[in-house]
């Protein structure tokens, strides 16, 4: 019994974490055209806001991250593409702004290390399980 | 003989774990903004100016002598208190400060700088923020030292206190 109820209380706190409830974006900020407001909130989601710095302007009440979000919805208006918004943003604030760090040399180690270790690691059971065998 | 190779991956995962605690540690600042229009050409723009009957154009005011920009809004407890070190540049020292208005309401920045002084050779307006965000401006005060070339040369976050004035009139007599 009580571990049905554990099974229970992990699976709601799951699908409560996986639902992303928490968004700033204000009534009149949003766009009219559907399409247009789907492109801005997922730029909006990429974009690290400045104030706060470890959440998205999507979800930071910061002033400045209202001032993106307009921004961002004004250039999608202009007919601007999802890379200039990018570029125009990373211009000014660096890559810093990005939620994700983009691929570059700077960033292989951060990037890649991840896969090395996965493999060594794959390496080292394999070996194991060889020799236990052999055993 | 295999069990001491297998001491190798281990070695080396150590290696990368202390290499990157130390970078952690010396290399990264939490504190220290990133600021990416450092010795880039500053941005242009075209705004109302507050004592001013025509236009402030950017591409007209800089370019031919040192320039702190200044951003600051009557709202700003921190911009009040670093008041009497922008006024120090500009009287005492001579430098030319641009101050650029934040969100602000007009007459409440007329009083104010009635109250506390005008350092300001020209008071751009940013009604709605898009001139500091075309500065990479994270949040008011901001302080920026622009060289006679129209290039940034330093960025200073957060109210002048009396160490930082020091600091930057130090760059720039370097400059000069």
């Amino acid at each position: 019994m009580k571990k049905r109820i554990f099974i229970i209380i992990i699976s709601v706190c799951l699908v409560l974490f996986s639902l992303n409830f928490s968004y700033a974006v204000e009534p009149e900020e949003v766009l009219e055209n559907q399409k247009q407001e789907t492109r801005a909130r997922n730029i909006s989601k990429n974009i690290r806001c400045m104030v706060c710095q470890n959440q998205s302007i999507d979800e930071s009440n910061s002033p400045l991250a209202k001032d993106l979000r307009i921004l961002i919805r004004s250039k999608i208006k202009e007919g601007d593409k999802d890379f200039e918004i990018y570029k125009f943003l990373t211009d000014r604030y660096g890559d810093f702004i990005l939620l994700k760090p983009p691929l570059k040399s700077s960033t292989l180690a951060l990037w890649f290390l991840p896969f090395v270790f996965f493999i060594i690691g794959i390496l080292i059971v394999y070996s194991h399980n060889r020799k236990s065998k052999k055993n | 003989m295999k069990k001491k190779l297998l001491i190798i991956p281990f070695i080396l995962f150590l290696s990368v774990l202390f290499t990157l605690f130390y970078l952690l540690i010396i290399d990264r600042n939490p504190s220290k903004l990133p600021s990416n229009l450092l010795d880039k050409k500053v941005p242009n723009f075209e705004t109302k100016s507050l004592f001013k009957n025509e236009n402030f154009i950017s591409s007209n005011e800089f370019g031919n002598e040192i320039i702190l920009v200044n951003f600051f809004a009557t709202w700003c407890k921190p911009c009040r208190n670093e008041h009497v070190y922008i006024k120090r540049f500009s009287e005492e020292k001579g430098i030319r400060v641009v101050g650029i208005n934040y969100k602000d309401d007009t007459n409440n920045t007329i009083e104010w700088l009635k109250n506390l002084g005008n350092p300001y050779s020209d008071i751009p307006i940013d009604k709605n923020g898009n001139i500091a965000i075309d500065w990479g401006v994270y949040g008011i005060p901001e302080t920026f030292i622009v060289n006679s070339n129209s290039i940034i040369k330093y960025r200073h976050v957060g109210p002048i206190t009396k160490e930082m004035y020091k600091k930057i009139n130090s760059l720039i007599e370097a400059m000069e």
